[in-house]
């Protein structure tokens, strides 16, 4: 040690750098890495983690801060509008859910089987009404189901549908929703199920057709078996998507009269529990039954399959 | 003062890998010097220490006689080329050559006419305003060797810096790197794979494996007296061939497996530890440039020769030689790791298989698949090794 | 037999796929068409005929006069909230992004595995907690209110994460550590100028997201002056005659003029997507398949 400072001392600078030991900064370990996340990392916590943990206080609490166990849970599940609700959402995932495996597969399979150019076209077609997401699409299908102005009219006639009222009767919601969900959201399933066709080696593909398999037997046998996973990813952040209805029933709602209740789906029921019944512990209830769904369907993904490896 | 020096250098890695176990090196000025060794022995990890990449576990690192072990790599005052060159692929070739004199505030003025100066030591002038994306493999390379050589730094540290280049670039680049680093005058540690890098680049050669350097010295020294099996068997391509073999009664015998070869009284003059393995195993080792087909006359008295038979197996004519893979029944001997992933590939499929051997010949030589062969070695240049130890027997 | 077959099940594609064709673009076309004309013309008329240009004009005055410009202002609260979410967003996602790739701190994958379970949940599961945060630290009504939530973009991070650690090597950054850079350099001059593409794909799908969510500025937002656009829409959904003959002759707001409201608001996300059509799909499969 003291050789090694008396060597410094008596050796003159033999370069034109300027700088001295004492000048030299010292590594950091780690400092970096937590000055980069913070930002995200407080926009996380506010808005991720509080108000997921403020709803959990509330929904185990009453309305004057005491602990009260499940009681929101169960008085919200014995709620006249609960079941219900969930029962609607249930069944348009069901229809929505099944038209994406059936339809969205089918069109991309279809797509992958025909030219490149020309299903580039038809991906693009398919996946512009994503544009009109939310309150838009909702509008633009009163619109479409409006039996009075619609492009559909003749179609809706079969139905011997005459006015809007008719269209949008409580019975046929489920549906109506599967089919705006389906015209604005099918076209970006489709551009990642045809992704995921096209990363299927071609070879693949032509040793199924040397070894005799038809279109259909090759789309069926080969295709679908290789992009399992990507259908059970689109079925599960659709589900989880769809357990959130809110807009739609909530505009359509709007229109019909009255005739479509409020608590339609378990979100306008929490919505409703806390503006029109000012009781935020109920709402919270609903809100941390969706919020566990949510959390289900997010820890199926990432657990279940391995399509979210990180590093 | 010599530029680095690496004393006891020790990496040992968060998940308890040692990748690199006291280290010793000493970098004279202007020298360079080669690190070489298998795939995965640490020469990298020991490089990216020397740079402030990767924090050094135990041991010193000094640079111009300064202690630098937590020193951050911006004030290390060393310049590192990259194997993938590593170019700030957002910045012109003339922007990514100037990038560390605008990083230590360099008039603008000064750092032009320095990127001017390098480009064309590099013949890069014409390229200046491109992006590394519209370069040629060699074009980048270049690139990084000016970033290299603008900052006129301390030590320069390259890291398989051609390995990249296709067969001919690298040759005409080795030269040239060389031929910068001698005008240049700058300390240089320099990783590489290539046997023809190793011997022709370098004024100093460190052989590693596993984590330790094994020998240190000039490049012809290292390829005349490996200290070991381990260095004997990996400087060389193709490597040295190396048989189990067994000294008879003082020594004056050798058994090669049924082979019965006499050796002269020089030998054991020469080495007289050999004594001790009289009636014991050795490791015989041959380069093989060292053995011919029995009868071609090398310049050498045949009374100075000696011979043993094999089977033709495979015939490589390279047009300036012949490369003849025979098999003998003695055993073939490897050290563990010695042969490196890119071990040009001569003998890459047999190797494995047992008492195969190399013999690189003359191209005159006429020879058939399966033919039994007879060679001729001059004794002089046999190498013996411990069996158990692996050190060359020498003295 | 074979040949045969191929052409039929071929036609048979171009059928099916021309059909969904019809159902994907003839809303939209009918809902560009639908401000040329007058409500009674889209009652009676063909609804593919064309109409004229001062049916629009007429409609266009109406809806944008309507209650002292109103729709303007939504237009431009939607812009605030969208693009204010966005470069906070932006600011963070990209250097956190960076970090989760490229530097090693205690918490690194924890952080990550966190994001993951964020970005797959739903957004929407959050916004009535969100609310009741807000409420709590009396927040709701102000435009921060849903600025803030929005500028939480996991998925951004997510992005960002994947093209660093995929596209981004180690050595290019010891590369700018040796060259002189402390580490918030090798940040702001390699590492963030590499990721200009996607700092564009982030803003798109932050874009797309923001502008079109309802349910957040919905519950955050009472005041109809704070509304965004598909508030907005509602609230002109629920005065128009159209829709809710009760309402009749209080509103001039029919068919046309809702049409227009509704083309206004898509318009601009109508806009990003057919410039951004390549990177939007790309990026959808980057964000899928991190390939
Ligand atoms: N970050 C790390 N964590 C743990 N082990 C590591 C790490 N980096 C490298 N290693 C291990 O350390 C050893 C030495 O690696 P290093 O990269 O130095 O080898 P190398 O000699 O440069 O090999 P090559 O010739 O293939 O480039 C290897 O076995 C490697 O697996
Ligand atoms: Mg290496």
């Amino acid at each position: 040690m003291k050789s090694a400072v008396s060597r410094e001392a008596s050796t003159p600078l033999d370069t034109t750098d300027s700088l001295t030991p004492t000048l030299r900064r010292k590594r950091k370990k780690g400092v970096a890495g937590y000055a980069f996340v913070s930002g995200y990392f407080v926009l996380l916590i506010l808005f991720g983690v509080l108000p997921a943990a403020y709803a959990i206080v509330l929904a185990f609490t009453a309305s004057g801060g005491h602990f009260t166990g499940l009681t929101n849970f169960i008085k919200t599940g014995e709620d006249f509008r609960f079941l219900p609700a969930f029962e609607n959402v249930g069944k348009y995932l069901l229809i929505w859910l099944g038209s994406l495996v059936v339809i969205v597969l089918g069109l991309a399979l279809m797509l992958h089987s025909i030219a490149r150019r020309v299903s580039a076209a038809f991906r693009f077609i398919f996946y512009l009404p994503g544009a009109l997401a939310g309150a838009a699409s909702v509008l633009v299908w009163l619109f479409m189901l409006d039996p009075t102005v619609s492009p559909w009219r003749l179609f809706l006639g079969v139905f011997g549908f005459k006015n809007l009222g008719q269209t949008i009767l409580p019975g046929h919601l489920p549906l109506i929703f599967a089919i705006i969900a389906f015209w604005a959201g099918a076209g970006g399933w489709i551009v990642v199920t045809y992704g995921a066709l096209n990363n299927i080696p071609n070879e693949l593909i032509e040793a199924a057709q040397l070894d005799g398999a038809g279109a259909i037997q090759t789309a069926l046998r080969i295709k679908l078996p290789l992009i399992k996973k990507w259908i059970v990813f689109m079925l599960i952040l659709a589900f989880a998507a769809g357990t959130q209805l809110f807009v739609e029933p909530q505009l359509v709602g709007e229109a019909s009269l009255g005739l479509i209740s409020p608590t339609w789906s378990p979100n306008e029921l929490a919505y409703y529990f806390a503006f029109q019944d000012n009781n935020f512990n109920y709402a919270a209830a609903i809100s941390v039954d969706l919020l566990v769904i949510g959390l289900l369907c997010a820890a199926v993904l990432v657990f279940r399959t391995k399509l979210f490896e990180v590093e | 003062m010599a530029p680095v020096s690496l004393e006891k250098l020790t990496k040992v890695y968060p998940n308890g890998f040692e990748a690199v176990h006291e280290f010793d090196l000493e970098v004279a000025d202007g020298e360079f010097m080669i690190l070489v060794g298998p795939s995965g022995c640490g020469k990298t990890t020991a490089m990216r220490m020397v740079a402030g990449l990767e924090e050094i576990t135990s041991g010193t690192l000094r640079i111009n006689g300064e202690i630098m072990n937590d020193v951050s790599p911006r004030d290390r005052d060393i310049a590192m080329v990259f194997q993938n060159y590593a170019l700030y692929p957002h910045m012109t070739v003339g922007e990514n050559i100037g990038f560390a004199l605008k990083m230590k505030h360099t008039p603008k003025s000064e750092i032009e006419k320095k990127v001017r100066e390098t480009t064309e030591i590099l013949g890069l002038t014409e390229w200046i305003d491109l992006k590394p994306g519209q370069l040629s493999g060699g074009q980048r390379q270049r690139v990084a060797m000016g970033r290299a050589i603008v900052r006129e730094p301390k030590v320069f540290l390259m890291d398989e810096p051609l390995s990249n280049l296709d067969a001919k670039l690298r040759v005409q680049m080795r030269a040239e790197v060389a031929r910068i680093q001698r005008r240049l005058g700058v300390a240089t540690i320099y990783v590489t794979h290539d046997q023809v890098e190793a011997m022709t680049m370098g004024d100093r050669v460190a052989v590693m494996r596993a984590g330790l350097v094994l020998q240190c010295d000039k490049p012809q020294t290292i390829y005349d007296h490996p200290l070991n099996l381990f260095v004997a068997g990996f400087m060389g391509s193709p490597s040295m061939n190396l048989f189990e073999a067994r000294l008879g009664e003082g020594a004056t015998t050798l058994f090669l497996g049924t082979q019965k070869v006499e050796l002269p009284p020089t030998v054991l003059s020469a080495k007289p530890a050999l004594g001790r393995f009289a009636n014991a195993e050795v490791v015989v080792g041959i380069r093989p440039e060292s053995l011919a087909v029995a009868g071609t006359a090398t310049g050498e008295r045949t009374e100075d020769l000696v011979f043993f038979e094999g089977d033709v197996d495979l015939v490589e004519a390279l047009g300036s030689e012949i490369l003849v893979h025979f098999s003998t029944d003695a055993h073939r001997v490897e050290a563990e790791g010695m042969y490196s992933d890119d071990a040009e590939g001569l003998d890459a499929g047999s190797i494995t298989q047992r008492g195969e051997g190399v013999a690189r010949v003359s191209p005159e030589t006429q020879l058939v698949i399966g033919e039994h062969v007879r060679l001729q070695v001059n004794p002089k240049r046999l190498f013996f090794f411990d069996p158990v130890t692996g050190l060359a027997l020498n003295g | 037999m074979r040949l045969f077959n191929r052409i039929w099940s071929r036609t048979f594609s171009y059928i099916i796929l021309l059909a969904f064709t019809a159902f994907f673009v003839v809303p939209v076309i009918w809902l560009l068409f639908a401000p040329f004309k007058t409500d009674h013309n889209l009652v009676f008329e063909n609804p593919f005929a064309l109409g004229t240009l001062g049916n629009l004009f007429h409609a266009a005055h109406v809806m944008f006069t309507f209650e002292d410009y109103a729709l303007l202002n939504w237009l431009k609260n939607s812009a605030i909230y969208s693009f204010g979410g966005i470069a906070i967003a932006l600011i963070c996602s990209i250097p956190a992004g960076y970090g989760l790739a490229h530097t090693q701190f205690i918490g690194r994958r924890t952080l990550l595995g966190v994001t993951l379970f964020v970005m797959i949940m739903p957004a929407t599961a959050l916004v009535l907690p969100l609310f009741l945060e807000a409420n709590a630290v009396h927040a709701v009504g102000t435009p921060l209110a849903v600025i803030l939530p929005f500028s939480f973009f996991p998925f951004g991070v997510y992005l960002a994460y994947i093209f660093y650690s995929s596209s981004v090597p180690k050595d290019l950054l010891a590369a700018a550590r040796i060259d002189g850079c402390n580490e918030w350099d090798v940040f702001r001059r390699i590492a963030l100028p590499l990721a200009r593409p996607i700092i564009a794909l982030v803003t798109f799908f932050a874009f797309v997201a923001n502008w079109n969510n309802f349910f957040l500025p919905f519950v955050m937002l009472p005041n109809s002056s704070n509304y965004p656009l598909p508030i907005g829409l509602q609230d002109l959904l629920s005065a128009t005659p159209a829709f809710n003959p009760g309402q009749g002759g209080q509103v001039p707001i029919y068919r046309p003029e809702l049409a227009i409201a509704t083309i206004v608001a898509m318009a601009p996300v109508m806009i990003v997507f057919l410039f951004a059509q390549r990177s939007l799909v790309s990026g959808l499969l980057a964000g899928a398949t991190k390939e």
